[in-house]
């Protein structure tokens, strides 16, 4: 026994892991939870299909957005989503670099998280393109128009930035994946599930040769996955360092938007651990240990974001730019300030509450923190856009922003569509790795 | 070599101890299979060529997509925008990182595949019910042998080490 344990005592053979992963999956039938929130979250996504259909027709006047502010909900909640989805990535590689054993039973839920936020968030700037049927234009190819995409262009970074991270991001999970494919393939079900998880393991046997490649290759993609996150959320940062309002050209605005990220992803990946946790019974496997150490990085993660805004508040004040201080006294006292103080109180006071040790793993307290987390980040995205765009440099330019109807139900759908496609997940695939696992346990006990 | 010894182990440590006296015993293993990539696995086959490739890739990938935004820039559609410079060279590197990172992946990836011998859904081995067992729980050796006292000599081995099932397979 090599110290402390991530796994219960009651895990104690390699197929107890196997098992504790693989049962809730292959033998229970899906409960009636389980159809209940398909059936919430599908009305949401419907909700959400609804609103685009109605934009596509009539277009972005159906918005909030008007001529100052414009980019509203779409480009907010697009930088929202993005930002929970760089953290699984980041997550599951920068643990898997650094050896951290608690790794092996979140992230494979944090892959996945990744997964369906980057195509929830990849939705927004097609909406917000206005003649989204051509977005297609973005990509560079041979036409008879001879046009190319402006590449200094910050909305053909992101479409770069976006669809590489994707499918970089699908590569990763699915390196990670093909081992416990082979396992669902191997372990006695229908036939048809087993033709279906053993075309999807592609062969996998579990040879010496194979789990050295698999090794070898998914730490190179974890060494190469870890500053593409920084970047793609660096270019997010950049869409607005580049520009030229006030509150927005600053330098920090890069690192800040990645740890933001880490901050939201964490957030989001103790919600779904719990509820993964809860309904597919993997106490075994999902310790109150593990939320122990995802809370000390929201706390940690919550210090910086709050040194963060007060670089922001700083800088303004230090260069004496009378539109950046314009700004920051917009946001303490301008008609959004409920909104800012909300903000505050989400990302930089809640997280202090896991100083408490025992509030570290105590259910109510972690989802509260981590709603109060996804709540504030939300907000700081909406604030960042319509705080500056309110209240730019031209005072004949300044407007206020309210969304819409519209603008909440096609948010609504993301996260409808976004809870679906994780309640599909906890149906389809192992939500835990099996074979990381297995190597945990071996290590902790020589099973 | 007339038949194969086939041995399954519920630990790394019992299979680890077979397969260090096999070694020892100048005995020759021609399969391995586990249930998960242990550490004791070490450098070997499997491995080569898999960074190469990802580099490679990605260089290439980087390359490719910066060539063709200098060149439709400058040359294809040379566009002024703010009377900024046509080959600027720094506002196009966003999307070229990005996709040097992709193009590394498909390309590691891609040996994966080649090195792992994956896309073979129907390989030999499936057909072998020991190897069943390393999907799950189990650490399956295979040595080659004689049949015979050699056999036994192998098969003494894989028993005294913690085997719990073994079996020789004859032609």
């Amino acid at each position: 026994m090599t110290g402390r344990r991530w796994t219960l005592p009651s895990i104690a053979t390699l197929s107890d892991v196997t098992e504790a992963v693989a049962a809730p999956l292959m033998d229970r039938r899906a409960g009636r939870d389980w159809w209940l929130a398909v059936i919430g979250a599908s009305a949401l996504a419907l909700a959400g299909a609804v609103a685009i259909g109605f934009s596509l027709e009539w277009g972005p006047g159906l918005w909030g957005n008007n001529t100052a502010v414009v980019w509203g909900f779409p480009i907010a909640n697009y930088v929202w989503w993005i930002g929970i989805g760089n953290a699984g990535t980041l997550i599951s590689s920068l643990l898997l670099l650094t050896r951290q054993k608690w790794r092996a039973s979140l992230n494979r839920m944090a892959e996945a998280m990744t997964l369906f936020a980057v195509s929830m968030a990849g939705i927004f700037p097609i909406l917000h393109l206005g003649r989204p049927m051509y977005f297609y234009w973005l990509a560079p190819y041979p036409n008879t128009m001879q046009l190319w995409p402006q590449w200094r262009s910050a909305l053909v970074w992101d479409f770069w930035a976006i669809v590489s991270y994707l499918l970089f991001s699908i590569l990763f999970f699915y390196v990670g994946l093909v081992p416990d494919l082979a396992t669902l393939r191997d372990r006695p079900g229908s036939r048809g599930w087993q033709r279906f998880y053993g075309f999807l393991a592609m062969g996998w046997q579990g040879s010496a040769r194979q789990w050295r490649a698999q090794e070898r290759t998914h730490r190179t993609l974890a060494a190469i996955a870890v500053p593409l996150v920084c970047s793609v959320h660096s270019i997010v940062g950049l869409d607005f360092a580049a520009s030229l309002m006030p509150g927005w050209t600053e330098s920090i605005f890069p690192p800040y938007f990645v740890v933001g990220a880490l901050f939201s992803g964490f957030a989001m990946v103790v919600l779904i651990a719990l509820v993964m946790r809860r309904a597919l019974g993997l106490q075994g496997v999902i310790l109150p240990a593990h939320f122990d150490a995802m809370a000390k990085v929201i706390l940690a993660a919550g210090i910086v974001m709050g040194a963060s805004y007060a670089a922001e508040w700083f800088s303004a004040w230090w260069s004496g730019e009378a539109a950046d201080l314009r700004v920051v006294r917009f946001e303490f006292t301008g008609p959004y300030r409920a909104f800012y103080w909300a903000m505050l109180a989400g990302n930089v006071l809640a997280p202090q509450l896991f100083w408490v040790k025992r509030w570290r793993t105590r259910v109510p307290v972690l989802i509260g923190v981590s709603l109060a987390v996804l709540v504030g980040m939300w907000l700081e995205r909406i604030l960042i856009i319509c705080e500056t765009l309110s209240i730019g440099y031209e005072p004949s330019f300044w407007r206020l922003y309210a969304p819409t109807l519209v603008d909440f139900a096609i948010l609504a759908g993301t996260v409808g569509a976004f809870v679906l496609l994780l309640l599909l997940f906890g149906r389809l695939l192992p939500v835990v790795s099996m074979h990381e696992t297995r190597k945990l346990l071996a290590e902790e006990v020589g099973a | 070599m007339t038949a194969v010894a086939w041995a399954v182990f519920d630990s790394e440590g019992a299979y680890l101890r077979a397969r260090t006296r096999l070694i020892g015993n100048e005995r020759r293993i021609i399969g391995e299979w586990l249930p998960y990539a242990a550490d004791s696995l070490g450098e070997g086959a499997g491995q080569a060529g898999i960074r190469p490739a990802t580099v490679i890739a990605g260089v290439a990938g980087a390359a490719a997509l910066f060539a063709l935004t200098s060149w439709s820039a400058v040359l294809a559609y040379p566009f002024n925008s703010g009377g900024r410079p046509l080959w600027s060279w720094p506002a196009f590197l966003p999307a070229v990182v990005e996709f040097g990172a992709l193009i590394g992946g498909v390309g590691g990836v891609a040996m994966l595949f080649r090195r792992a011998g994956l896309t073979r859904l129907n390989h030999p081995a499936f057909a072998i019910p020991e190897v069943d067992h390393a999907s799950r729980d189990g650490f399956v050796l295979a040595v080659g042998c004689d049949a015979g006292p050699d056999a036994n000599a192998v098969l003494a081995i894989m028993a005294d080490a913690g085997a719990v099932h073994s079996r020789l397979q004859t032609p």
